[in-house]
């Protein structure tokens, strides 16, 4: 046997002991913690492990929708009859995907799947290219996001260039069109070693949007001029040209159409391919930015190979991932969790909510925790003065921040009798409990850590496709 | 655009300018020009905000505004902004100032009103020189929460200044130039000497933001007095901010240990 394969081994075996004493302990790192140490033990661990996939990898990157578009595309791929495995749990470094492919290997080092889907942090991404050889690599967008942490979006952009020009020979890469950024990422990308497949939206329900008061996404990314919308169907995405350079949309070969969003329950919509099928889709998930998500799975799913009526036909029964529009419950209240951590996050869940007409109770909660980065600056861009406009919606304001909430909601003119603060999140949910009308889940809108807390203290109502065991 | 000679002192109305809001607008500026505005309205003064971008036709709008704003930005756009800030603003700001008109510069806005500011591999890319100070690039990236005790020379109703940090440049101040104030908490101008911002006249530059103007309504305040000196500013109820301010001050340094250890696999160890 050779020594490469012992080595393996060893850090399989050595990753999986500390995993176990981790949960036993109760440590609470069994997500990654046998990829830290299958790591220290095998630094080729992940490169070997995944090599044995009968299809290979595809991993999915950007601000916000990566792991509910993966939950997508593994719901689609087993739906299509092949087996898939992921990271369902949200670890999404490095460390993160080894843990995961570690979690599915044999004793030798084996993985018996075809696919592996993987989420990964957008700055992550060059090194898990460079790894993991994927199959192919879906760029949904680009926002601001935690900026003490990733610093500035144009980082992002450069660090997912780097990631583009690393895509081996005969990849693929889904791209957003109605990202200018992507857009450009795609249009950069080598034609001779990686296919590109471009997705977009045909219009969302609103005939047209105005872009978000602050934007990263108004200038060219070719020549800085300012970009001309014709038509905005979420944060910065739509149908866009430079009037200085001449960039513009290119035409997206997956396009999302005639969507209907019903409330905060659902979708349906078509999915339609250039030269090929239109496919109809249903999906339990609400809001536009959503209907982008399904789109870039299904346009994944088309490179996969994967039969597109069969695949998407199953979508049916997907279940929305961890946090993201799932309903839990607290005593006989219902409540819906939707993470929210950047501006792009919060306008656009807070648009689907107040589209929804969900009752006369909106939670958000802001922590300042390092994992939903400790600058919370990003709540004064995000345009939360469409509350103003609402008459009798009351607001819970909770989290280490929630005075810092309570202000902003002032400076967007939502009246300070509406506003309730509940830092600590039971007693955020109480005050939901003693307002929500109990056919229809309260909104409560939610940085990570906060979503975390929430989660833990009440009750999932009905299965969840994927589980958040580590 | 006629009567606006006397820039609007003395008038209910006030005329903000924005410079570059669409390249400097990082990190929660909107904050800033949303609290101006509205700490300018409960008074009954319309604050009027004009946005003067880049090229020469925006730098005539300078002389008919009352105060000036200028945001953070990438460094990207810092580049684009410092050549037609020099060359095209330059002089019209210098002449507001000197007539009293205020200048509140934040973050990459402040490293520009500098001298100039000295890259990693050695070269001067000048800025407007309005204030003695430089920047140096360093690889130390300053990020955190900042508490400042402002200069009790500027007389502000409450010296003590919260917000948060992140830059990477070390300023320097020059000869006699004053600091804005003491770092109690953070980094600061350099990280080492405690100073945070500076300050001249009318012109504030600070890495405060967070951002800067809605917890601290003083600074507020402060920009409303030079750009309306004729208007008597009266005291407001600022529960809401104080509550925010005493939230920000309170920040406790690490999450719980719990939630630490199961946030490593995203990388966000502290």
């Amino acid at each position: 046997m050779p020594s490469g394969d012992l080595r393996l081994m060893a850090a399989l075996l050595g990753g999986r002991a500390a995993g176990i004493a981790s949960r036993r302990l109760h440590l609470g790192a069994g997500s990654t913690l046998p990829g830290d140490v299958g790591r220290a033990l095998d630094p080729r661990i992940l490169e070997r492990l995944t090599a044995s996939l009968r299809q290979g990898v595809v991993l999915v990157t950007g601000t916000n929708g990566k792991t509910t578009t993966a939950a997508l595309l593994r719901t689609m791929a087993a739906g299509a009859g092949t087996s898939v495995a992921g990271n369902p749990s949200g670890s999404n470094l490095i460390f993160g995907l080894t843990a995961a492919a570690m979690q599915v290997a044999d004793w030798r080092g084996r993985i018996d799947r075809d696919w592996m889907v993987l989420e990964v942090d957008e700055l992550s991404t060059p090194g898990a290219v460079s790894e993991l050889s994927p199959r192919g690599l879906v760029i949904l967008n680009i926002y601001r996001d935690q900026l003490d942490r990733s610093f500035e979006v144009e980082q992002v952009f450069d660090r997912l260039r780097l990631a583009v020009s690393r895509l081996p020979s005969d990849s693929f890469l889904v791209a957003n069109a109605d990202d200018p950024r992507v857009a450009e990422l795609a249009l950069q990308a080598d034609r001779a070693k990686v296919r590109q497949i471009l997705f977009g939206l045909e219009m969302g329900p609103e005939e047209h949007r105005r872009l978000p008061a602050v934007s990263d996404g108004r200038t060219c990314p070719r020549c800085r001029a300012e970009l001309s919308f014709t038509r905005v169907h979420y944060a910065h995405c739509g149908v866009y040209s430079c009037p200085a350079c001449g960039f513009s949309r290119p035409d997206p070969e997956v396009e999302g159409r005639s969507i209907r969003l019903n409330g905060l329950e659902g979708l349906e919509m078509e999915v339609a391919t250039t030269g090929g099928a239109t496919a109809p889709v249903r999906v339990s998930l609400g809001g536009v930015f959503n209907a982008a998500n399904v789109t870039a799975a299904a346009a994944a799913g088309r490179a996969m190979g994967l039969p597109p009526e069969r695949s998407t036909a199953t979508l049916v029964g997907f279940r929305p991932a961890f946090g993201r529009f799932q309903v839990v419950s607290w005593g006989a209240a219902r409540v819906r969790l939707m993470l929210a951590k950047n501006p792009a996050g919060l306008e656009e869940n807070l648009r689907a909510v107040l589209a929804a007409r969900t009752g006369p109770v909106l939670a958000i909660a802001l922590n300042d925790g390092i994992a939903d980065g400790r600058d919370i600056s990003w709540i004064w861009d995000a345009d939360l003065e469409v509350l103003g406009e609402t008459e009798d919606l009351h607001v819970v304001v909770s989290g280490t921040r929630a005075h810092e909430l309570a202000l902003r909601l002032a400076y967007a003119g939502f009246a300070e009798d509406r506003v309730l603060v509940r830092p600590a999140p039971e007693a955020a949910l109480d005050e939901i409990a003693r307002l929500v009308e109990a056919d229809l889940p309260a909104p409560a809108l939610l940085t990570y850590t906060a979503m975390l807390d929430w989660h833990r203290r009440t009750t999932s109502v009905g299965p969840e496709a994927e589980s958040w065991a580590g | 655009m006629g009567g606006l000679g006397g820039a609007g002192l003395g008038n209910s109305r006030l005329r903000l300018g924005h410079l570059y809001p669409d390249e400097m607008n990082l990190y929660g500026d909107r904050g800033n020009i949303l609290a101006l505005r509205r700490r300018a309205a409960r008074r009954g003064v319309e604050l009027e905000v004009v946005s003067i971008g880049t090229g020469a036709a925006a730098a005539e709008l300078i002389p008919t505004c009352s105060g000036y704003f200028m945001g953070g930005g990438q460094d990207l756009d810092q580049d684009l902004v410092a050549t037609d800030l020099i060359t095209l603003k330059g002089d019209h700001l210098r002449q507001a100032v000197g007539r009293g008109a205020p200048l509140l510069a934040v973050c990459a806005g402040f490293q520009l009103l500098g001298t100039h500011y000295l890259t990693a591999s050695g070269d001067e890319i000048p800025g407007l020189g309005l204030l003695p100070l430089h920047t140096e690039a360093s690889t130390k990236r300053m990020v955190g929460n900042l508490v400042v005790i402002a200069d009790p020379r500027l007389g502000l109703a409450d010296p003590t200044l919260v917000g948060f940090e992140n830059h990477s440049g070390r300023t320097v101040l020059h000869g006699e130039l004053r600091a804005l104030g003491r770092v109690v908490r953070g980094g600061g101008n350099d990280g080492q000497t405690g100073l945070e911002g500076a300050w001249q006249d009318t012109v504030i530059g600070t890495y405060l933001h967070g951002p800067l103007l809605p917890k601290n309504p003083s600074i507020c305040d402060w920009w409303l007095g030079a750009a309306a000196r004729h208007l008597e500013l009266a005291p407001l109820d600022d529960h809401l901010e104080t509550l925010a301010r005493a939230e920000a001050l309170n920040l406790t340094p690490s999450p719980r240990r719990s939630s630490r250890w199961r946030l490593l696999g995203r990388g966000l160890a502290p």
